[in-house]
Order: C-alpha cells, then sequence, then structure tokens
C-alpha cells in the first residue's frame, strides 16, 4: 500500500505545480483591472484591514507627537530665522497667482494642468513581503479614484494608482523596479528640460530621471516637478532634486538621478490628485492607448 | 467561542502583518532594513506541529490565497508557499522531540525557508535585482530578528491555545 500512497501524492503535488503555475502566469499577465473573485476579496478584507490600522496610525501619531515636543525648541529657532523670508516669498506668491488669473482671463484660458482635486486616503496596509514597493489605500471607484492618477503626500509625488476596486486601491511607489513605471518630469526654468522618470536605483535610494534632451543644461540642486504632460498627472508635483547628471549607456541622451522629495516609508496619510483637465492615456499610464496590448514589455 | 478560537487568532494575526509592515523599512545611518512580519506561517507551523497536519495546510491554503489576492497581486505564490512550509513542518516533527524550544527553532528555520523562497521567486520573475549577498544582510537578518522576537514572546501562548484545543477535542470525543 505505501507505494499506491506515494503514488496519490505525486499526482497531487504534480496538479499543484500545474495550478499554481497556470494561476500566476494569469495573474502576472498586464491586467488592467482586477477580476470579480478579486474584487470582493479586495473589498472585504479591505473593510477589516481598516479596523487594524486606524488604532497603529493613531499609535505611531501619539509618538510622533512625543517626538515633535521634544524638538520644538530647535525647530523654533530654525523657523524663526526663516519666517520673515518666508513672508516675503508668500506675498510675492500672492500677488503672481494673482496676475496669472488675471492673464488667463484676458486670453479666454480657463484649463489649468496644474488644477487637481485633492482626494485624502489612509493608507491600511503596505504590502507585508516588501518585494514589490505598493501601498493600499482605503478610497477606490467610488470615491471617484481612476487607474493612474498620482498620489502625493505633503512633500511630494509618492507614486500612482495601478489597482482599484469599489472601496480599496493599491499604489505602486515611484521606488519601484518596474520598468513601465514612468511619470513625464521637467526641470523647470527659463528652458525648462523635459525628461521621464524611469527606474529607481535601490542601492542609492534615488530615481534616475532619464531621455533629457543632451542640449539641455540641467544641474545639480535643480529642483524635478511633474510635467503634466503624461496625460493624467497634474502639472508642478514636486518630485525632487537633481544629485548627479550623467549621460546614459548610448551618450545620446542625459540621465540624472534624483533624491525624492517625499519618504517612502512609514506613509500613513495621502492624497489622490485627480486633475481637473482632460486626461488621456499617456507615458503617465500603461503607455500609449495605441500600442496598449501590443507592447508587453 | 473556544471552538473558532484558532481561526480567529489566525483572523487576527493575517490583519496585523501588515499593519507591523507599515513600520518597515527601517532607515539606520544610510542603509534600509526591511523587516517583514510572518506571523501567520509561524501560527501556522504551531498548529501544524501541536495540533493536525491537515488542518494547517487547509488553512495556509485559504491565507495564502487571501494574502496574493490582497497584498501581491500575484496568485498562487503564497497559496502554494505556506502549506508546503505546513507539511515540512509536520514531516520534520515526527523525527525530533515536540519541546517547546525545538519547536520555536523549527518555526524560525522554516520562516527563514519562506524569505529564501519567497526571494529566488521574485527573483526568477525579475520584479527585484538585489544581489544574494544584499538580500542577506538588509532583508533576511533584519526579519529573522523581528520574527524570532515575535516567536519568543508568542510561542508560549500559541502552545498554550492550541493544548486547551486539543484537550477540548479529547474531551468531546470521549
Amino acid at each position: 500500500m505505501p507505494r499506491f500512497f506515494s503514488n496519490k501524492r505525486l499526482i497531487l503535488l504534480l496538479v499543484g505545480v500545474i495550478v499554481l503555475v497556470a494561476l500566476i502566469s494569469f495573474s502576472l499577465r498586464d491586467r488592467q483591472n482586477a477580476s470579480f473573485p478579486e474584487r470582493i476579496v479586495k473589498d472585504v478584507v479591505g473593510f477589516g484591514q481598516s479596523f487594524f490600522s486606524k488604532p497603529a496610525h493613531y499609535i505611531t501619531g501619539v509618538i510622533g507627537n512625543i517626538d515633535g515636543v521634544l524638538n520644538t525648541y530647535e525647530e523654533n529657532k530654525k523657523l524663526k530665522a526663516r519666517l520673515s523670508e518666508y513672508a516675503a516669498i508668500q506675498s510675492e506668491l500672492v500677488d503672481v497667482q494673482a496676475e496669472n488669473d488675471n492673464l488667463r482671463e484676458i486670453i479666454n484660458k480657463n484649463d489649468n494642468l496644474r488644477a487637481f482635486d485633492p482626494v485624502h486616503a489612509t493608507v491600511i496596509s503596505r504590502n507585508p513581503d516588501q518585494w514589490e514597493e505598493k501601498i493600499i489605500i482605503d478610497k477606490g471607484e467610488a470615491h471617484g479614484i481612476k487607474r493612474n492618477m498620482a498620489v502625493i503626500t505633503a512633500s511630494g509625488l509618492i507614486g500612482k494608482v495601478i489597482n482599484i476596486s469599489s472601496t480599496t486601491s493599491t499604489v505602486e511607489l515611484l521606488s519601484t523596479e518596474n520598468r513601465n513605471f514612468r511619470v513625464s518630469a521637467v526641470v523647470p526654468g527659463k528652458d525648462p528640460a523635459y525628461g521621464l522618470i524611469e527606474g529607481y536605483d535601490q542601492m542609492r535610494g534615488e530615481l534616475i530621471m532619464k531621455r533629457i534632451d543632451s542640449s539641455f543644461d540641467i544641474k545639480v540642486g535643480d529642483k524635478v516637478i511633474s510635467s503634466g504632460l503624461g496625460g493624467i498627472f497634474p502639472k508642478g508635483l514636486s518630485i525632487g532634486e537633481i544629485t548627479e547628471v550623467s549621460t546614459d549607456d548610448y551618450g545620446l541622451t542625459k540621465l540624472a538621478y534624483i533624491r525624492p522629495a517625499a519618504k517612502f516609508s512609514m506613509l500613513d496619510h495621502v492624497i489622490v490628485a485627480m486633475r481637473k483637465s482632460e486626461t488621456v492615456d499617456g507615458t503617465d499610464g500603461g503607455g500609449t492607448a495605441g500600442t496598449e496590448g501590443e507592447d508587453g514589455s | 467561542m473556544i471552538r473558532s478560537i484558532i481561526p480567529l487568532v489566525a483572523v487576527l494575526l493575517f490583519f496585523l502583518e501588515p499593519v507591523f509592515s507599515l513600520f518597515s523599512p527601517i532607515e539606520v545611518g544610510d542603509t534600509l532594513f526591511i523587516l517583514v512580519p510572518r506571523f501567520v506561517i509561524v501560527y501556522l507551523v504551531f498548529i501544524a506541529v501541536y495540533y493536525s497536519r491537515q488542518r494547517a495546510i487547509i488553512y495556509g491554503i485559504v491565507f495564502g490565497l487571501l494574502y496574493d489576492m490582497f497584498y501581491i497581486d500575484i496568485i498562487g505564490l503564497y497559496a502554494f508557499l505556506y502549506p508546503l512550509i505546513c507539511y515540512i513542518a509536520a514531516g520534520i516533527i515526527r523525527y525530533v522531540h515536540k519541546h517547546i524550544i525545538t519547536v520555536m527553532i523549527l518555526t524560525l528555520l522554516l520562516v527563514a525557508l519562506l524569505e529564501v523562497l519567497s526571494y529566488s521567486f521574485v527573483s526568477l520573475i525579475a520584479l527585484t535585482s538585489i544581489e544574494p549577498d544584499i538580500f542577506m544582510t538588509t532583508r533576511l537578518a533584519p526579519t529573522m530578528i523581528a520574527n524570532s522576537l515575535f516567536v519568543i514572546m508568542f510561542g508560549w501562548i500559541f502552545k498554550k491555545l492550541i493544548d486547551n484545543r486539543v484537550l477540548l477535542k479529547g474531551s468531546e470525543a470521549l
């Protein structure tokens, strides 16, 4: 009889492996949306998850507050030094903004790439095995979230929405190694330098901005913001600061390393930026709409 | 209540895992250390050792599937690894004494095995490009330290919990 048992076990194992390979290859395909059973699981588990993550955020909030109180004196000194500078910049900003609005009115252009509706969301979990840089937030389709929307914190861009169900959505962070993750970015200035944020250097902890035309002049220390030309992201979301400029592998275009403005660890509250002007599926999306499906790489 | 306490604890741990992963990665100096909470598999190994192998494998499939669908988006990865680890645990425990210390060490070894298996899988499908030695220092080592703390704190409780359940079952059968 033991022979029979081992045969049965072998068959069970083989069937298991076949099912596993089939399921994995099914889920590794570049899927546009979660399937129906997945959506149900995501909603139900997300509901339970939010019960557990809220007290955790409360506790980290309290610890953060204590930490803040301890540093108050030092911080206060620093901030006071910058206060006068801040007031000057503030009044200038108000002036410039008013002028900008007036000029827009004169030329009858109401559409603004910079304008977006913020949707505040709480991070209910981080992908626990942490191979892919993903977080799950408690807002979904029911709150108007769509795929590829930009996700930011107060300090800057952190990622984009890659998967939605009706009450949760999955956000892939900028620090991912996924090569299909692109963000159209710009170094603002008199001659703005356009490029694509493509890839993340794990060792340096910095983003890589590629395909910058070599005629553009970019320097270490320049700020990088989203360009709004990728189709979905609003313009002007802070991405980071250039730390090194070099040429790419073929020597045709420039490549810059960017220290991200936002921190990717300890995320609790994030904002999903819903652009007000019309959106198209461009670089910030899964690729141009025309090549979708053909281009799997 | 006591009847469903074992699956309830598993559900609780399942939800606690991502809450703890919110604290990771930890930045010490210039390097990021990644801590992966593996509470569910620790509990499942305890079930496999002290309760029943079959139960552990069924829970492994269910929680693995939920884990895959909600967090990982690669269906089938943990739904396969969790039961596999439980199976190995039940196989090994036949040859060693079921003392709590040996079970704890076995659990930690299996957590390390799970971590290595998941690393080899994600590097196979090119989700990550980190080198094995960097994986060892920034991921495996901190993960093992964090999980051994968890095992030391909760191993006794798990054992007691499962023993109570087994006793209850024994008295029901009589």
